[in-house]
């Protein structure tokens, strides 16, 4: 890990209006949905859009706008690199989240409903471990692609996983089929449970260190070209 | 401390055919050294600095700097890169891009203010310090490129076209700054296409052509001095060879001496065998007329 890129991930999204505008949208929504039963009900959604938002930047990008070699020219180690911008992204997206969830309790306190502080808690564990997932899947893709290709795989395969799906379900001829694809959507794109879910933590956490080796062992060899001759 | 290359080649595959870009390159760039790299677009002088700069791995040879891997940290830690184009995040202003520069190269904490202030009024954009990226101008840009390679007194420095776009006071601002690296002991490696830029810094100057090292040139001698001296007609050939150590060409003759110490010593003697000295001047190569040549 390099403190240095960890510390100056952190300031840049702190820095930016549209980090904060984002923060300002989830905690609106979280007070004003306080006044649902159920608890935890509008942000979630919002948190994982600002993962994709965010967990799309490392290195893709950066490889395509010559960033990414101004950096490896200095003494920093690919993997720490890869592993400081992680780590920042996933801190500003879990500062995001327990702002959100204060502003619903908050919204909770004032309009006088039941507080429901273990699903809340629960809920942003929940979120906040989805959130992990997401950023170093997103980094696994930008270590072998350009750009924001990532976010665009990342959304295409969901997509994509969905519809075949769906067709393999609508034949019902390929039981096997539909339920290995299924265990890949579940692990490639899990839904939270509502409750505290040991194993399903284990699972989501598990799949997000393989996602970030195998992002470290590719970008570790890859090659960086810049300009042309 | 020396950057090293042995045997360099570098193809590029695509699914229809290979492109060996690199054909077998040997280099050395001594501590105190500049050393130019001139060739047409397309000769590989990018492809060999990436390799150099670890950002591409050589199908075959070998690059060590100081004797070892020039993705080793501390080889990173002595090195300083200028990139032909300056992208960076371009919310970041200029001052608190330099900043992460000098921390992510290890410049001390306490230096880092410092030294960036430093740098900046160094290379005069100090008032631009507080401004974004997105509001440089590619001078300004090349300029606070500059500033990031030198801000931790590289040992190695790679520069991509340092002065492409800077006004003629930055042309000469980097010219001094190189000169400053070569007198601290640094080892600069510098491609670019301004030709007259090559042979006022350079050292030595290498031709790339279809890959390989068509041509090397020795500009300056770090142990003697060339001279070029001109001479009024009718002056004695054999006592101006005799003196110079070479025949002169028509009313020029091109002398090496020791030191500057000395060509006053050859011009007194020259004056003194009857020759008439109407200008003397360091004898740099023809360099545009070698390009011709050897591209």
């Amino acid at each position: 890990m390099s403190w240095v890129v960890y510390s100056e991930t952190v300031r840049r999204h702190f820095a930016s209006i549209a980090y904060w505008s984002l923060i300002a949208l989830m905690a609106i929504v979280a007070f004003g949905t306080a006044r649902f039963d159920t608890p935890g009900a509008a942000w979630p959604p919002l948190i994982t859009l600002l993962a994709i938002i965010a967990g799309c930047a490392p290195i893709g990008p950066e490889l395509s706008t010559g960033t990414l070699q101004l950096i490896l020219v200095k003494p920093v180690n690919r993997s720490a690199y890869l592993l400081s911008r992680v780590a920042g992204v996933v801190t500003v997206i879990w500062i995001a989240g327990i702002i959100a969830t204060v502003a619903e309790l908050l919204g909770r306190a004032v309009m006088n409903k039941p507080m429901h502080a273990t699903i809340l808690g629960t809920t942003l564990l929940n979120v906040a471990t989805t959130s992990v997932l997401v950023v170093s899947l997103l980094v696994f893709f930008a270590s072998f692609t350009r750009a924001y290709y990532n976010a665009a795989i990342y959304v295409g395969l969901q997509i994509v996983l969905g519809i075949v799906m769906a067709l393999v379900a609508m034949g019902r001829r390929y039981p096997t089929v539909s339920r290995a694809l299924q265990q890949v959507m579940n692990n490639l794109f899990p839904e939270e449970p509502r409750a505290l879910d040991t194993p399903w933590l284990l699972m989501v956490l598990s799949n997000a260190a393989v996602a970030l080796v195998l992002a470290c062992l590719i970008f570790r060899r890859r090659e960086v070209p810049y300009g042309g001759d | 401390m020396t950057v090293r290359a042995r045997g360099l080649r570098k193809s590029f595959r695509s699914l229809t055919k290979t492109q060996e870009v690199l054909k077998g390159i040997d280099l050395d760039v001594a501590p105190g050294e500049v050393v130019g790299l001139i060739g047409p677009n397309g000769a590989g002088k990018t492809t060999l600095m990436s390799c150099l700069l670890g950002f591409l791995d050589p199908d075959e040879g070998e690059i060590t700097i100081d004797g070892r891997a020039n993705d080793d940290l501390d080889v990173r830690r002595r090195s300083g890169f200028v990139p032909e184009r300056m992208n960076f995040e371009r919310r970041l202003t200029g001052g608190e891009f330099l900043r992460y520069m000098a921390r992510l190269a290890g410049v001390p904490s306490a230096a880092v203010h410092a030294r960036t202030n430093a740098m900046l009024e160094r290379l005069g954009i100090a008032d631009a310090a507080t401004k974004r990226l997105s509001q440089y101008s590619r001078g300004m840009l090349q300029r606070i490129g500059m500033c990031q390679a030198l801000i931790h007194e590289p040992q190695y420095l790679f520069l991509d076209e340092p002065t492409s776009g800077l006004d003629p006071n930055g042309v000469l601002l980097v010219r001094d700054l190189i000169a400053e690296q070569k007198q601290r002991g640094a080892a600069v490696l510098l491609n670019s296409h301004q030709l007259a830029e090559i042979e006022k810094v350079c050292d030595r100057v290498l031709f790339l052509r279809d890959g390989l090292i068509a041509r090397m040139e020795t500009l300056r001698h770090v142990d003697r001095v060339i001279v070029a001296i001109t001479l009024l007609p009718g002056f004695d050939a054999a006592a101006v060879e005799k003196i110079t150590g070479t025949a002169p060409r028509g009313n020029l003759v091109v002398a090496t001496v020791e030191s500057e110490a000395a060509i006053a010593d050859v011009v007194r003697a020259l004056v003194g065998s009857g020759a008439g000295v109407i200008d003397v001047r360091r004898h740099t190569a023809d360099l545009e007329g070698i390009f011709r040549g050897a591209a």
